[in-house]
C-alpha cells in the first residue's frame, strides 16, 4: 500500500480524531459528575460531596485544555488536509460549526470560572456556574455531530451542472441522521465518564491507594453508568434502524451482509473477506427484525453496489462488533456493581467491590473506550469512499499538496509525547487525603460557604 | 453595507481580538523564555497566573476567525489554507506543543520534572507560533500567491519566506511582547512592575521602529500591499495607531499604570485594522475578494443573524470571566492548580 497523499491525510485525520475523542467525552460527562457532587452537597449538608468535585477540578481543567488544543487542530485540519471538501462543503455545513463555536466559548469561559472562583463565591453560586457548562459541552457535542451526520445524509442542497445551488442551512443542520447520531453520540460520553471515573476509584480501592472519598466517587460514577448504559443501547438500535434505512450500504457493511435477502440473520463476530463473512456465529432472521422490525424484511446486500462504491467492510464490520460487544460487557459489569451492591448495603455499610469486581471496573474504563472509538470508526469507514455521501468522494475533497506524510509523522510524535506527559500526570496525581487541605479555599472556610 | 462586507468585518474583528487578547497569551510565553534578572522566578509566576484563568477563552477568537472563514467564505479558507499549508501546520503543532505544556504545567504538580520541561517547550512555542502566523499574514497579504479561480498555482513555499513575510513575523512577535508586558503592568507591584514597565517601553519602541520599517519593505518586495498605502483611509489609520502608540508609552513612562493596557491594546487593533483596510477588497491580496470567495447569501445572512444571538449569551459571560480575575494582583490569594 502506497502511503499517498490521500492515505496520508486519511490517517492524519483519523489520529487527530482519535486523539481528540479522548477528550471530548470527558469534557462533557465530567461537568455533569461536578454538578451532580455540588448538588448533593448543598441538598445533603455533606462536605464529602463538595471534596469529590474539588478534587476532580485540576483534572477536569486539564483534559479540557487538551481537548480544546486537539479540537483547534481538527479545524485547521479540515483546510490543510480537505479544501476542495471544505470549499464544496463549508456554506452549507457552516451553521453547525459555528453555533458550536459558541457553545465551546460558552464552556471554556464558565469552566475557566468554575475552576478559578473556588474561592470566590458562595457554594450555591458556584454549583450554579456548572449549569452552563454541562448545557453547552452537551450543546457543543450536538452542534458538531449533526455536520458528521449532514456528511452521512447530504440535505439542504442541490447540484446543477456541478455547482452547488439552492443552499438551506438549517436544512443541511436538521439532516435525516441529525438526531439519532447526536443521542446516540452525546450519550456515549456519559458512558464513557461514568465508567472510566469508576474504572479509576476501583483500580485505587483495590490498590488500597489513598483517594479522597473514594468509595462516594466510585457510587456516583457508577450511578451516572448504570443510567447512561441502557439509554444507550436503547439509542444505539434506533440509530442501526435508521442507518438501515438511509445508508443500506453502511448498514451491509456494519453487518457482514454481501447478498441481498429476505430474513438475514445476525452475525456475531465473523470475518468478512473476500465475499463471505466466516466463522460467525448466525441467528437466522433477526438482522431483518433489528434493521426492519420484520423478520422476513429484505435487507440490502454489499453486492448490490460495484465495489468501488463500497466501504471497507473489514474494517467497518469488526469495529461495529467491537463497539456492540463492549456496550453489552458494559451494562453487564453495570448490572453486577450494583446488584453486588443492593446484595451487600445492609450487611456491610462499608462494602467495597470484590477482587473480580475490581477488575472487571476497572476494565470497563478501557472498554467504554474502546466502545466510543470503535463506534467513530464505524460511522467514518462506513460513510466511505464518500466524505459526502452520493456527493463527494473523499479522493475529490483532498489536498493537492505533497508531503502530507511529514505531518503525519510529526503528529504522531507530538501526540505520543503528549499522551506519555498525560498518563504521567495522572499517575502521580496526588490523590492522597490530604489533597484538599492543600488546595485553596480549605475546609473551615467551605464550611461557611461564602469564602 | 454587504452581508459579505459584514461578514469580512467580523473576521477582521476576530483577527483583531485574537492579536489582543491571544496576543498577551503569547507575549506571556515570550517573557517566560527572556525572563532575567534578580526576579526571574517571579516574573514568570506573575505571568502564569495572569494566564491561568483566561487562556483558554483567549485562544476561541482563532476558532472565530477559522469557523467564519469557512462558513463566509469556504473558498478563501482552502485557498489560503492550501497555498499556505506548510506555515500553518508549523504553527498548528506550536498551538498543540504550547496548550498541552501550559496545561500539564499549571495543572500538574509544581516541582515535578514534568512541569520544567513543560515551561520550555511552551516558552518556546510561545515564539514559534506567533512568527509563524506573522509569515502567514504578510503571505496572505503581499500578493506573491498565485491561484487560478480556487486551485492554488504557486509553490508551498511562495510568500512567506520573503522580507514582507518575515518582517511581519517580526511584528507579531513583538506586538505580543508589547502586550503582555503592558497588560503585566497594573497588575503587579513594587519592582516587579518596574520590570515589566520596562519591557513594556522596549518592547514599544521596538514595534514602532518595524512598523515603520515594514513600509519601504512593503514597497520592495509586496505590490500588493504596498500599493493601498496612498489610500485616505488607511493613511488615517495608520496615523491614528502611530498617535495611539506614542499615547501607550506616554502612559507607560508617566507611570499611568491603569491607562496601558487598553491604550496598547487599542495600539495593536489599529495595527490589524490598518492591515484589514490595506486589504480591502481582498481576502487574498490579488487573487481573491471577499465577494468573489463568499457563501451563497443565505449562509452568509444566517451566520450573522446568529452571530448577535450568541453574542448576547457570550458578551455577559466573558465580562463576569475578566471582571473576576482583572482584579488580581500578586498580592492576591493562592490561585486553584
Amino acid at each position: 500500500m502506497e502511503f499517498d497523499t490521500l492515505l496520508s491525510a486519511r490517517a492524519l485525520m483519523g489520529l487527530s480524531l482519535v486523539f481528540h475523542t479522548f477528550f471530548t467525552p470527558l469534557g462533557i460527562g465530567l461537568p455533569l459528575l461536578l454538578f451532580i457532587a455540588e448538588g448533593l452537597a448543598l441538598k445533603t449538608g455533606d462536605q464529602r460531596y463538595r471534596q469529590l468535585a474539588r478534587a476532580w477540578t485540576p483534572v477536569v481543567g486539564l483534559l479540557f485544555a487538551v481537548g480544546a488544543v486537539s479540537g483547534t487542530v481538527l479545524s485547521f485540519e479540515l483546510g490543510l488536509l480537505w479544501p476542495r471538501f471544505m470549499e464544496y462543503a463549508g456554506g452549507i455545513i457552516g451553521m453547525p460549526f459555528s453555533l458550536e463555536g459558541f457553545a465551546f466559548f460558552t464552556e471554556a469561559i464558565f469552566l475557566a470560572i468554575y475552576i478559578y472562583g473556588w474561592n470566590r463565591m458562595s457554594a450555591f453560586a458556584h454549583w450554579l456556574v456548572t449549569i452552563p457548562i454541562v448545557i453547552s459541552s452537551a450543546i457543543s457535542a450536538v452542534f458538531v455531530i449533526s455536520a458528521n451526520a449532514w456528511m452521512n445524509t447530504p440535505e439542504g442542497f442541490r447540484v446543477v451542472d456541478g455547482q452547488v445551488v439552492d443552499v438551506n442551512p438549517w436544512d443541511a443542520m436538521f439532516n435525516a441522521a441529525w438526531l439519532h447520531e447526536a443521542i446516540h453520540g452525546t450519550l456515549a460520553s456519559y458512558v464513557v465518564t461514568g465508567f472510566s471515573v469508576a474504572a479509576v476509584y476501583a483500580w485505587l480501592l483495590w490498590r488500597k491507594k489513598p483517594a479522597v472519598n473514594a468509595r462516594l466517587g466510585l457510587q456516583l460514577a457508577m450511578a451516572v453508568a448504570a443510567v447512561s448504559i441502557p439509554l444507550q443501547i436503547v439509542a444505539g438500535d434506533f440509530a442501526a434502524r435508521r442507518v438501515a434505512e438511509l445508508q443500506p450500504v453502511k448498514f451491509a457493511a456494519m453487518e457482514g451482509q454481501y447478498e441481498t435477502e429476505r430474513g438475514a440473520p445476525l452475525r456475531i463476530g465473523g470475518i468478512p473477506v473476500d465475499g463471505e463473512t466466516r466463522f460467525a456465529i448466525e441467528i437466522p432472521k433477526l438482522l431483518s427484525y433489528l434493521g426492519y422490525r420484520d423478520f422476513n424484511a429484505e435487507v440490502v446486500g454489499l453486492n448490490a453496489v460495484p465495489k468501488e462504491d463500497r466501504p471497507n467492510e473489514l474494517l467497518t464490520h469488526l469495529s461495529f462488533q467491537v463497539m456492540v460487544g463492549a456496550g453489552f460487557a458494559l451494562l453487564f459489569i453495570g448490572g453486577w456493581y450494583w446488584w453486588a451492591w443492593w446484595r451487600r448495603r445492609r450487611a456491610e455499610p462499608g462494602w467495597l467491590p470484590g477482587r473480580w469486581l475490581s477488575w472487571a471496573l476497572a476494565a470497563s474504563g478501557f472498554l467504554s473506550f474502546a466502545a466510543l472509538q470503535a463506534g467513530w470508526f464505524v460511522t467514518e469507514f462506513g460513510r466511505q469512499p464518500w466524505v459526502v455521501y452520493g456527493y463527494l468522494r473523499t479522493s475529490e475533497g483532498v489536498t493537492e499538496r505533497d508531503g502530507i506524510l511529514v505531518f503525519f509523522v510529526l503528529f504522531t510524535l507530538l501526540y505520543v509525547v503528549i499522551s506519555a506527559a498525560l498518563i504521567v500526570a495522572l499517575l502521580k496525581w496526588p490523590h492522597g487525603p490530604k489533597q484538599p487541605a492543600r488546595l485553596p479555599g480549605a475546609a473551615g472556610k467551605e464550611a461557611e460557604g461564602v469564602a | 453595507m454587504s452581508p459579505e462586507l459584514a461578514a469580512a468585518g467580523v473576521a477582521l474583528a476576530a483577527v483583531m481580538l485574537y492579536a489582543m487578547f491571544g496576543g498577551a497569551d503569547f507575549g506571556g510565553g515570550i517573557w517566560s523564555l527572556l525572563a532575567w534578572g534578580p526576579r526571574k522566578q517571579e516574573q514568570r509566576l506573575a505571568l502564569e497566573k495572569a494566564i491561568g484563568p483566561v487562556w483558554e477563552t483567549n485562544h476561541v477568537w482563532l476558532i472565530l476567525l477559522v469557523v467564519t472563514l469557512f462558513v463566509v467564505f469556504p473558498t478563501a479558507y482552502a485557498v489560503i489554507f492550501e497555498a499556505l499549508y506548510v506555515p500553518l501546520f508549523i504553527a498548528l503543532l506550536g498551538i498543540v506543543a504550547r496548550g498541552a505544556a501550559f496545561a500539564f504545567r499549571h495543572y500538574g504538580q509544581r516541582e515535578s520534572r514534568l512541569a520544567r520541561q513543560s515551561l520550555q517547550w511552551f516558552s518556546w512555542a510561545s515564539v514559534a507560533t506567533p512568527f509563524t502566523f506573522g509569515l502567514v499574514i504578510g503571505a496572505v497579504t503581499g500578493g506573491h500567491i498565485k491561484v487560478d479561480g480556487s486551485r492554488v498555482l504557486s509553490g508551498p513555499f511562495a510568500g512567506w519566506l520573503g522580507p514582507f513575510a518575515l518582517m511581519c513575523g517580526l511584528i507579531g512577535l513583538l506586538t505580543c511582547a508589547f502586550l503582555a508586558a503592558a497588560y503585566m503592568v497594573p497588575r503587579t507591584e513594587g519592582a516587579l512592575q518596574e520590570d515589566f514597565r520596562r519591557r513594556a517601553i522596549a518592547a514599544s519602541l521596538a514595534l514602532g521602529v518595524a512598523t515603520t520599517v515594514a513600509i519601504p519593505v512593503a514597497a520592495a518586495d509586496a505590490d500588493a500591499f504596498a500599493s493601498h498605502l496612498d489610500d485616505a483611509r488607511v493613511v488615517a489609520a495608520m496615523a491614528a495607531t502611530a498617535l495611539l502608540g506614542l499615547a501607550a508609552l506616554w502612559a507607560l513612562w508617566t507611570r499611568r499604570a491603569r491607562l496601558a493596557p487598553p491604550l496598547a491594546a487599542a495600539t495593536v487593533a489599529g495595527v490589524v485594522g490598518a492591515w484589514g483596510l490595506a486589504q480591502h477588497p481582498y481576502l487574498l491580496a490579488n487573487a481573491l475578494t471577499y465577494r468573489e470567495a463568499a457563501a451563497e447569501r443565505i449562509t452568509v445572512v444566517s451566520f450573522l443573524v446568529a452571530l448577535p444571538i450568541g453574542s448576547l449569551i457570550l458578551v455577559p459571560s466573558l465580562w463576569l470571566l475578566y471582571w473576576t480575575f482583572s482584579r488580581d494582583t500578586l498580592r492576591g490569594e493562592e490561585i486553584a492548580h
